[in-house]
Parts: C-alpha cells; sequence; structure tokens
C-alpha cells in the first residue's frame, strides 16, 4: 500500500511542528535573536525618530531574510543519518519531503514575522497600512523564503560546511523577496500600485517550488 | 609540429594575440570628452561583465545538462566556468569601483548592473563553496548542478528586481555623468574587440581547466580502482601483552 | 551452525550482489562483494569492527550506490532510480535508533505509520505486541536504548516487509525482547521475506540463521 503524496507531506510537516513545538528553538533562540539584532540598529545608526521610521521596514526585513532562514535550516539539517534512513525505508517521496518540511518551515516563519514584525512597529514607529496586501507580503515573503531555505538546507545536507554554508547560499538568491517585500511597503505608502513586486514574488516562489521538487530526488543520492 | 604541441601552445598565442589587440585598440582610442582617459578603464571593465555573464550561463547550461544526462563531462564544464566566472566577476566590480571613485566621488553607486553583478559574485561563491565541502563526487555533481539551476534562474528575478527598485529611487539630479556614451567609431571597435578577445580569453581557460579537472578526475578514479587497503584493515585486534 | 529452524528456503534471489564495491567520500569500504540471498532465508553477518557491516545492510538497504559493480534488491538496480520504488518493502533496524528523541515512542510510530500509509491505529497494537503500551507517551528521548528499540521492532511489525536488515538486534535488549526479536525475525523468514542479522553473537545467530558469511578486507568470505 502506497500513501499519497500529500499525506506524506502532511506527516512530515506535522512532524516538524511538534518537533519545534517541544523544543522551541524558534520562539526561545532565533525570535529573540531577530528581536535584538532590531534593537542593536538604534545604537548604531542613532535614535533620531524620523530616521528610525524611514529605515524601519527594511531593517526589518533585512533580519528576516537573513535570520528568517535560520528557522527553516534549523529543521531541514536537523534529521541524523538514522532518521533519513527510517524515513527512506518508509517509502516517503523525497519530494513529499521536501515540501512537508517546507510546509513546517513556512508556519514558523510567519510566526517569526509577525513576532518580530510587532517589535519593529514599537522600535522603530512603523505605520501599519494596506493590511490585506501586507498579510499577502508575509504570507509569500515566508513561504519563498521557507522554500529557499528547505532547498538549500537539502543540498548542504551532509556537506563538511553543513548549515554555516545555507546562509550563504539563501542570502543572494532572497533579493527578490527582499525587494518585494519592502517595495511593496514603500508603495503602499505611497499609494503606488504593488502588483508587479507581489507578482515577482508570486513568481519567485513558484520557481523554487517547481525546483525543489523536480530535485528531490538527485539531492537524496549519496 | 605535433597534436599535442599544437594544443599547448594555441591558447596561449590567442591570448596574448587578442589582448595585445585589444591593448592596443584601447591606447589608441580617443579619450572621452568628459572622463579623459579614465574612460579606458571600461575597456577592461565591459568585457570582465561580459564573461561574468557568459560564464555564469555556460554554468547553468552544464548543470541542467548533467542532471538531464548523468554526464560528468557537463559538471565539469559548469564547474570550470564557475570557477573562472568568480574571477572575471570580481574584477568587473573592482573595475568599476576604480571607475566610479574619481568619477562619481563614491567606490559604490547601486546602479543595478553593478549590484547585479556583486550578488552574482555571491553566488559563485557559494556555488564553489559547496563543491569544495562535498567530498563524494555524485553528491558533488548533484548538489552543485541543482545550485546552478536554482541559482541561475532566480539571477533574471534578481535582475528585474534592481532594475525596478533602481528605476523607482533615482539618484538625486546633480550634475553626474553617467556611462560614457560611444561617441567615436575608433571607441566601438576597441570595446567590441575587447570582449572578442575576453571570450578568447575564457575558452582558453576553460579548456585547460576542464582538461585539468578530467584529469584530477581521472587521479581519483586511479585511486579509486587501486588496490587500497579498505577501510577495516586499519583496525586489528588489540594487544594487552604485559610482561609475561 | 547447529539446527535450522525455519521452512526449506525457497530459490527467488532477493539480493544479488556481484562484484560490488563501495565508497564513502574518498575512502574504500567494501571491495568485490558477492551475495544472493533468497525468499525465506536468514543470513548471519559477522566481522570484526570497521569491517564494513552496517556499510553492507545499508548498500543491501539501497540507501547507498554502488562504486563498482552490480546489485539488485527485491528486483531493483541499486544504481538506478528503481530503488526508489522498492525501499517501502524493506526494514531496517539500526545500531543507532532511528526516533526522534522529541516526539514519544507512539508519536514516533503513528509518524511512521502515516508515512508507509498503515493506518496509525496499528501502531498502538504494535507497540502492545513489544510491550511498551504503557510507555507510549514517554518521549523517545527519554526512553532507554533498549525501548527504542522495541520501538523500532514495533515499527516493523507494523509495517509488511520483504527484506529485514537487523544491526546488532540483541544490544540493549533483555531476555523477553530477545525472544520478541527472534520470533520476528523467523515470522519474517516464514512469510517468504529475507533476513540479514549483523551481530558479534555468533552462537545466537547462528542458532537461528541459514548460514552466515564474513566480512574481512571489504568482502565476504
Amino acid at each position: 500500500m502506497t500513501t499519497g503524496f500529500w499525506q506524506q507531506a502532511k506527516a512530515v510537516s506535522g512532524r516538524d511542528l511538534l518537533r519545534e513545538r517541544r523544543r522551541g528553538d524558534v520562539l526561545w533562540i532565533t525570535i529573540p535573536f531577530g528581536a535584538i539584532a532590531l534593537l542593536l540598529v538604534p545604537l548604531a545608526v542613532g535614535t533620531d525618530a524620523a530616521l528610525l521610521r524611514e529605515i524601519g521596514p527594511g531593517m526589518y526585513w533585512v533580519i528576516v531574510m537573513l535570520f528568517g532562514v535560520l528557522v527553516a535550516v534549523g529543521k531541514a539539517s536537523s534529521e541524523t543519518l538514522p532518521q533519513q534512513d527510517a524515513s527512506l525505508l518508509l517509502g516517503l517521496d523525497p519530494a513529499a519531503g521536501f515540501v512537508g518540511r517546507s510546509g513546517a518551515a513556512t508556519l514558523l516563519l510567519l510566526i517569526f514575522e509577525v513576532v518580530v514584525g510587532v517589535v519593529a512597529v514599537g522600535l522603530y514607529d512603523i505605520s501599519i497600512i494596506g493590511i490585506p496586501w501586507l498579510i499577502f507580503t508575509l504570507l509569500t515573503a515566508a513561504i519563498g523564503l521557507a522554500l529557499l531555505g528547505t532547498l538549500t538546507g537539502s543540498i548542504v545536507n551532509s556537506t563538511s560546511a553543513g548549515t554555516a554554508l545555507v546562509p550563504l547560499l539563501v542570502a543572494p538568491l532572497s533579493v527578490p523577496l527582499l525587494l518585494g517585500a519592502t517595495q511593496s511597503y514603500e508603495g503602499l505608502r505611497l499609494g503606488h500600485s504593488i502588483v508587479s513586486w507581489i507578482l515577482l514574488m508570486v513568481v519567485v516562489v513558484l520557481v523554487v517550488a517547481i525546483i525543489g521538487v523536480l530535485t528531490a530526488r538527485p539531492l537524496q543520492e549519496t | 609540429m605535433t597534436a599535442q604541441t599544437r594544443n599547448r601552445w594555441w591558447p596561449w598565442a590567442a591570448i596574448v594575440l587578442s589582448l595585445a589587440t585589444a591593448f592596443t585598440l584601447a591606447m589608441v582610442s580617443p579619450a572621452d570628452d568628459v572622463q579623459g582617459n579614465l574612460v579606458r578603464i571600461m575597456y577592461l571593465h565591459v568585457p570582465a561583465a561580459w564573461l561574468a555573464y557568459l560564464a555564469f550561463l555556460v554554468t547553468f547550461v552544464g548543470s541542467v545538462a548533467y542532471l538531464l544526462t548523468r554526464h560528468f563531462r557537463w559538471d565539469r564544464i559548469a564547474a570550470a566556468s564557475a570557477e573562472i566566472g568568480v574571477y572575471f566577476t570580481g574584477l568587473a566590480i573592482v573595475l568599476g569601483m576604480i571607475w566610479a571613485k574619481p568619477t562619481w566621488g563614491v567606490w559604490w553607486t547601486w546602479d543595478a548592473r553593478l549590484t547585479l553583478t556583486a550578488i552574482m559574485f555571491f553566488v559563485y561563491l557559494g556555488y564553489l563553496a559547496l563543491r569544495r565541502t562535498t567530498d563524494d563526487p555524485i553528491a558533488r555533481a548533484n548538489r552543485a548542478a541543482v545550485l546552478g539551476v536554482v541559482g541561475a534562474i532566480q539571477i533574471p528575478l534578481v535582475h528585474f528586481s534592481v532594475v525596478w527598485w533602481r528605476t523607482l529611487h533615482q539618484p538625486p539630479s546633480i550634475i553626474r555623468p553617467d556611462g560614457p556614451a560611444i561617441q567615436d567609431s575608433m571607441m566601438l571597435v576597441a570595446l567590441i574587440v575587447g570582449v572578442l578577445a575576453f571570450t578568447v580569453v575564457y575558452v582558453s581557460l576553460m579548456v585547460k581547466r576542464i582538461e585539468l579537472i578530467h584529469l584530477e578526475d581521472q587521479r581519483d578514479a586511479v585511486e579509486r580502482t587501486a588496490d587500497q587497503p579498505v577501510a577495516g584493515e586499519a583496525v586489528t585486534a588489540p594487544d594487552l601483552g604485559g610482561p609475561s | 551452525m547447529t539446527s535450522v529452524h525455519f521452512r526449506t528456503v525457497t530459490e527467488t534471489p532477493l539480493v544479488e550482489l556481484s562484484g560490488v564495491g563501495v565508497r564513502i567520500g574518498s575512502t574504500q569500504i567494501l571491495r568485490d562483494v558477492d551475495l544472493q540471498i533468497t525468499a525465506g532465508e536468514v543470513v548471519g553477518l559477522f566481522g570484526a569492527n570497521g569491517a564494513g557491516k552496517t556499510t553492507m545492510l545499508r548498500l543491501i538497504a539501497t540507501l547507498i550506490r554502488p562504486a563498482q559493480g552490480q546489485g539488485t534488491v527485491l528486483g531493483a538496480d541499486l544504481s538506478s532510480a528503481e530503488r526508489y520504488d522498492v525501499r517501502r518493502r524493506i526494514g531496517m533496524i539500526g545500531h543507532v535508533p532511528g526516533l526522534y528523541p522529541e516526539l514519544t515512542l507512539g508519536e514516533n510510530l503513528r509518524y511512521s505509520a502515516r508515512v508507509a500509509g498503515v493506518p496509525t491505529e496499528r501502531a498502538g497494537e504494535a507497540l502492545g505486541a513489544v510491550g511498551l503500551a504503557g510507555a507510549a507517551d514517554r518521549r523517545a528521548g527519554a526512553s532507554s536504548h533498549g525501548m527504542q528499540r522495541r520501538t523500532e521492532f514495533a515499527r516493523e511489525l507494523m509495517i509488511d516487509r520483504s527484506l529485514l536488515l537487523l544491526d546488532e538486534p540483541h544490544s540493549a535488549l533483555d531476555r523477553d525482547a530477545v525472544d520478541l526479536v527472534e520470533g520476528l525475525i523467523e515470522r519474517k523468514a516464514a512469510e517468504g521475506g529475507a533476513v540479514v542479522v549483523v551481530s558479534h553473537d555468533r552462537d545466537r545467530i547462528n542458532a537461528i540463521a541459514h548460514r552466515s558469511v564474513e566480512l574481512a578486507g571489504g568482502t565476504l568470505t
């Protein structure tokens, strides 16, 4: 008997979310790390309210991109070899594993974005505008970053550098997401259309998702 | 002249000839009306930037071809192109900065092309770092190929995002020179010859580097099948003997 | 080798390795391995520390590609994508448990059931069969090595496998669990599957295996 692709993906997502709930890495380590980074910036650049309002949204998204990837990669690479072997011998489709891990990472990244976002609003006095579009941006950025992080986590799995290499690989590739997110906010603030930025982010998500699914099996091979 | 001798000298001859031609033309072409002799850096910067993109494209093609065929030849092509490409990308960035400082008063201008080139440089670095940290040749080829595809497909998206971003955020409207307009046909000729010369350099380096990688792979294959001890033979029975 | 407990071995080869070599990175682990295992057979695999026994099991489990030679497991070529299709029919209990320490024993089994496509109710039944019904809510990381082992045996009871690979199955197990292991081996072989058992306990394995092979110098003797 073989299980459906989506059932397997759901099982993997559930597993990762349960593990994270028990470990609390994102809640107790990564989120505070992101928050303190937001705190450090004004100490370095100055506390002028107008300046902070200006740079706040950009700083927030940079921190999401750089630290958020740790959310995705912390899980993706935290399987030992016996755990991976056991999953594979259950008949887990590597592509379903990729989708499942990405799904869990998306949810954790959304939590990261919301909590760190509240801190950013507080510290930098950022206005919250265009809530529906803002939610869509947060969601798309979370999905895109989760996919990028999970894919690169699979790429570096069992190399000697391991997870240390992931931020270097993800950072340049996350530029369209970073610009899409920041320019969307800027556009909302100025009353411009942001459809092209949103579309760009959606395209990034689709491209990485397709590549991740198609290359899941080759990446499993040793 | 044997085929081996021909093979040995022709890349060097091609490189020297083409670079000499490009250098000569760059020096005899006229100075720019606004920037004077500073414009001559362009005859290096533009070809280097062109090569950075070409090398990236070749890495992408090699990566796709490897994933489809699993022939290591394509992995070698992708790897060699990335190694050569990272140097030309770095060169393009440095030359761009050297040109920017006296021209615009700053080392970095956040010009869309320059920013994109810098991002590509880091993608290359990541690709090479991944290859360096993966021991198994099959795993290395698989993973590098996937990263090569992801990186290359993302680059047009990065390009669009950066260009749109710069379009929305034009630099302040002070009088500042743009990239030099090609005012003279000699300048155009010098630029085109420079691009061709660098392409010859790239092809020559690729031929040599692929050959070298192939030899390295063959050496590894010989070592693999050589009569070497297996890992288990390093373990022997413990010797607990003391004075009897 | 003493008495044989199982029914007559049939001739269908489930595992066929011919001149197989395995490298991990730049290190040769196995070389020129020839092995045939037929349905209903129990094979003991012995060898010194570092001889490559675990690598051999992972090779048969299709988790490693051969660097030299040819091999098929359950009809799938070890060098091709066919091997993905047969993994579901191969069970392996390794040296180190493959459970998730943050999850309870029950949760680990239910996860396995969902991925393998078996009803999750079987997880509870399987845990009961291995004597861990009362420990289902204990975290795997807080459970003893022996309990984790039993949980992995529960997983193999839950899922229909044609080939079972066991790496030091008796280690960390008490007497009851040892009987459980040998019962599982007997059952798999009786059902027409095959079992490969790695162990240092030659006497115990020889008592239940049809034959044994020795791994030395990277190859089988």
